[in-house]
C-alpha cells in the first residue's frame, strides 16, 4: 500500500481543474462534499432539498438531450414499464434454471450411461 | 488583509466562504480570479494561523429565500457550482485546502473567522492530510454491448434431442444467464478495477452512482469512486488508469476519469470533529440513500 509521508518539496504546484469533469461531478463534489461550517445565517442543503436540486437536474439534463434528440425514454413504451417487466422476467429464469439444471443433469446422466 | 478591497463590510453584508488555507493566494491571484458573478472582488479573511477566501455577496441573492429559488432553478445551479469551484480553485494557489460546501454564508467577516478558529484543530489535520494530493473521479460502466456467446447455446440446444420446446426453453435460458453472466462479469471486472486503482491511491470513497438518464449512457454506472493521490504518485496512478482503461483489458467495462480535483471529496468529517476514518464511512452513507 501506499506509504503516507507528505513532502514533496521538489514539485511545483500545478493548475487544478477537472478539465473533463461533468456539472454532474462537479455538484456531487461542491454540494455533498467538504465541511460543513454552519454559519449564522441557516442555508442547510438538506437531503429534501438535495432530492429537489437533483431532481430538477434530471430534468435539465432530460431537456438538453431532448434537445440533441435523445428521447428514447419516451418513444420506447417498454421502459415505462420495464420494472414489472424485469419482475416478470426474473420469476421467468428462475423456473428456466431449474428446468435448464434438471435437463443438464438428465443429459449427463445420459452421456455417462452411453 | 482583510480590510484593503475596500469592501470590508461595516454594515454587515453577506460573506461567502469558498475555502480554508493555511497557505493564501497572493493578491494579484486573488484579484485575477471570479467568484459569484454578482458579488465583489474574493479576498482574505484571517483566523489566527488560517485563512479563509471569501467574497461580499448581496443579500437580496444569497439570503435563504433567494438562494433555495435559485439552486433550483438549474442554469443557476450551475453558475453558482461553477463559481464555487472558481473561488475554491484561487484558495489553492499555493498549497492545501479545505474547500468548504457551495453556499457556506455567514453575516460577517467576524463570525466567519469565529467558525474557522472554533474547529482550527480539525482544519489544521485536514490540511496534513490533503497537502500535496488530489483527487481522481472514476466511473465505471458496463460495456454498451456485452458479447453474447449465442454459438455456445445453439450447440447446447443441439444435445436436447430435435425436441423443440425443451430447445427453445434452453436457447432462452442460456440467453438469459449470458445476460446475467455479462452483467455478473461487469461487476467483477469494475470491482477489480476499483481494487487496481486503490494500490496506488491513499484513500478512496464511493460516490452514489449516477443515474442512467443522467449520464447519458444506457449502460448502468457501476462503480463511481473518487481516489485521493499523492502528487508523488500522480504519475503511476494514471499510467494504471491508462492501462485499464486500454481496449480489450477490462471488456465488460468502459471507464470514465477525471482529474486533478482539489480533494472535495475527502475534506469531510460529518459530525464528529474528528475527520472520520479513510474510506469507509462514506461509501455506506451515499450507497443508502440512492
Amino acid at each position: 500500500m501506499t506509504d503516507l509521508d507528505h513532502g514533496y518539496p521538489g514539485l511545483e504546484t500545478e493548475p487544478y481543474g477537472p478539465p473533463s469533469g461533468s456539472l454532474a461531478d462537479l455538484l456531487e463534489r461542491v454540494l455533498d462534499k467538504g465541511i460543513v461550517i454552519a454559519g449564522d445565517i441557516k442555508i442547510d442543503l438538506l437531503d429534501i432539498e438535495l432530492l429537489t436540486i437533483r431532481l430538477r437536474l434530471f430534468i435539465a439534463s432530460v431537456d438538453t438531450a431532448k434537445k440533441a434528440g435523445i428521447d428514447w425514454w419516451e418513444t420506447d413504451p417498454a421502459l415505462s414499464s420495464r420494472a414489472a417487466r424485469d419482475a416478470l422476467a426474473e420469476e421467468n429464469a428462475q423456473l428456466r434454471q431449474r428446468l435448464d439444471a434438471l435437463e443438464r443433469a438428465g443429459a449427463q446422466t445420459a452421456g455417462a450411461a452411453s | 488583509m482583510s480590510g484593503t478591497t475596500g469592501a470590508g463590510p461595516e454594515v454587515p453584508g453577506i460573506v461567502c466562504a469558498f475555502a480554508v488555507t493555511r497557505t493564501p493566494p497572493d493578491a494579484a491571484a486573488l484579484a485575477a480570479a471570479r467568484g459569484h458573478e454578482e458579488g465583489g472582488p474574493l479576498r482574505l479573511v484571517r483566523a489566527g494561523g488560517l485563512c479563509l477566501v471569501v467574497q461580499d455577496v448581496p443579500a437580496a441573492l444569497f439570503d435563504q429565500e433567494a438562494l433555495t429559488e435559485r439552486l433550483n432553478r438549474p442554469g443557476d445551479l450551475e453558475r453558482c457550482a461553477r463559481a464555487h469551484h472558481r473561488g475554491v480553485e484561487a484558495a489553492a494557489g499555493r498549497g492545501p485546502v479545505v474547500p468548504l460546501p457551495m453556499a457556506t454564508l455567514y453575516r460577517g467577516d467576524p463570525t466567519a473567522a469565529r467558525a474557522v478558529t472554533d474547529r482550527r484543530e480539525a482544519l489544521e489535520a485536514l490540511l496534513d492530510r490533503l497537502r500535496d494530493r488530489t483527487e481522481w473521479a472514476v466511473k465505471v460502466h458496463a460495456a454498451e454491448a456485452p458479447p453474447e456467446p449465442a454459438a455456445e447455446a445453439g450447440a447446447q440446444a443441439g444435445t436436447g434431442a430435435g425436441a423443440g420446446g425443451r430447445a427453445y426453453l434452453s436457447r432462452v435460458s442460456a440467453r438469459r444467464r449470458d445476460r446475467q453472466g455479462a452483467h455478473d462479469r461487469a461487476l467483477a471486472e469494475a470491482e477489480a478495477v476499483d481494487a487496481e486503482l486503490r494500490r496506488y491511491a491513499v484513500a478512496a470513497t464511493r460516490h452514489r452512482p449516477q443515474s442512467e438518464r443522467l449520464t447519458g449512457h444506457r449502460a448502468p454506472q457501476l462503480l463511481n469512486v473518487a481516489y485521493l493521490v499523492e502528487d508523488a504518485r500522480r504519475a503511476a496512478f494514471t499510467g494504471a488508469l491508462a492501462r485499464i482503461a486500454a481496449a480489450g483489458r477490462r471488456p465488460a467495462v468502459r471507464i470514465d476519469a477525471s482529474g486533478p480535483w482539489i480533494p472535495y471529496s475527502f475534506a469531510r468529517w460529518d459530525e464528529d470533529p474528528r475527520f472520520g476514518p479513510e474510506a469507509p464511512a462514506a461509501p455506506d452513507r451515499e450507497e443508502v440513500r440512492s
